[in-house]
């Protein structure tokens, strides 16, 4: 039965139920009221489905090279259907699975089966229904650290892929059209010299001159030039 | 499907998911996979007993990804990831337009849109209690705030998030 006063008293404790960082005697009295009240059973239910939503926030990410081949050892499958991953750079963690999964929801669609090289999926993503506008080497000190590419459609995208990068923590990615305006295309994170992403262009990719990497500071880090 | 099929669908279809939750909270590549791998095993030889009443099987999993996590940072008084630059990590796949998400029913994103527009307090303590398993008494000792307070964050962060995953319907996505 519910009662609004009772109810009130256990409204924390039903948030912190839901979440399953209740512990000890709050939990076993917090059971025990929902046992007896529909309303705050049906409160714990909705505010449990927030907290498991909090979990899926987490971007996915493309596990290490092998990492199918060890885990169906350990499972006990025949790999033979599990197709091995060639061309395996390691880099790829953070902002990998961000990339593919924001193209897809923008209707490009990667090439990221199991059987897709790793490259592929975030060194040089390669649409399977679209193909770049313009791509172009990002360099930083005269050295190649990553790719630029540029979507058209409907919804023109841009992805920059990033390895061995001095970069390190949050950078600023930024466009330059012809008419020498400066556009913010977003914020990214950068771990270790390597990252991956994709965002709205915002402008037609053919007015896209240059495409660089800036720290929050304001400091050019990498530059691609888009001819 | 025979169980060896059924296996590697079953692998292919979640460990992005695992994989990226583990790394997002460790920040260290071999632990996660190590998380991953012990995770993806546990609940295919408990897939026998899933109760899909109880919830789906995205949050079973991604359930007992946390816990395993949780207790090998535990146990290996490892440094998690922040819980800022968790919510980071989940907020760089954030799209410039959410309201996108909302025509193609797109869960995530509206869950990470619902999350961005938590005061930074707010999120950092249901960051710290959803993902990290952080009781309100650890929070408020780690963040130097109340206990009152820490309390007060965690219920009303995730009440406003309760609010943003009600306009979804079911939480379930179609992968």
């Amino acid at each position: 039965m519910s009662n609004d006063t009772v109810c009130e008293q256990f409204a924390d404790d039903l948030a912190e139920l839901a979440l399953g960082i209740l512990t000890g005697r709050e939990r076993v009295a917090t059971l025990a009221h929902v046992e007896s009240c529909a309303h705050c059973a049906d409160e714990l239910e909705h505010l449990s489905r927030a907290a498991d939503a909090v979990l899926r926030v987490a971007p996915e990410v493309e596990p290490p090279v092998g990492f199918e081949v060890r885990l169906f050892s350990r499972m006990g499958v025949d790999e033979v259907g599990a197709r091995r991953r060639v061309s395996p750079p390691r880099w790829i963690l953070a902002g990998a699975a961000a990339v593919v999964t924001l193209v897809v929801g923008l209707g490009i669609g990667l090439s990221m089966g199991s059987s897709t090289p790793r490259a592929k999926v975030a060194g040089q993503a390669q649409p399977t229904k679209a193909k770049p506008v313009l791509t172009a080497s990002l360099i930083e000190n005269g050295g190649t650290v990553g790719r630029v590419s540029l979507y058209g459609g409907s919804t023109p995208v841009l992805t920059m892929d990033l390895a061995e990068s001095a970069a390190q923590g949050t950078v600023i990615c930024e466009i330059v059209t012809d008419n020498g305006a400066t556009h913010k295309i977003g914020t990214f994170r950068v771990t270790n010299g390597y990252g991956a992403w994709v965002a709205p262009l915002g402008v037609s990719p053919g007015d896209v001159r240059i495409a660089q990497l800036v720290s929050p500071n304001g400091a050019v880090i990498a530059t691609a030039t888009l001819d | 499907m025979g169980e060896q099929a059924a296996a590697v669908e079953f692998v292919r279809r979640y460990q992005r998911r695992v994989f990226g939750l583990a790394y997002a909270m460790t920040s260290d590549p071999g632990l996660a996979e190590e998380m991953a791998q012990e995770s993806l095993i546990k609940v295919w030889r408990h897939a026998p007993v899933f109760d899909p009443r109880r919830g789906s099987v995205t949050s079973w999993v991604l359930t007992i990804t946390r816990n395993l996590t949780i207790d090998a940072l535990r146990m290996r008084r490892a440094i998690p990831t922040d819980p800022d630059d968790f919510a980071a990590s989940a907020l760089l796949s954030l799209e410039h337009n959410p309201e996108d998400a909302v025509q193609r029913g797109d869960v995530r994103a509206m869950v990470r849109a619902a999350l961005s527009t938590l005061p930074p307090e707010q999120r950092r303590a249901v960051v710290l209690a959803a993902v990290y398993g952080r009781t309100a008494l650890e929070i408020s000792e780690e963040e130097g705030i109340p206990l009152g307070t820490a309390k007060t964050r965690i219920r009303t962060g995730l009440i406003r998030l309760r609010s943003a995953v009600e306009q979804l319907g079911d939480v379930e996505e179609g992968r």
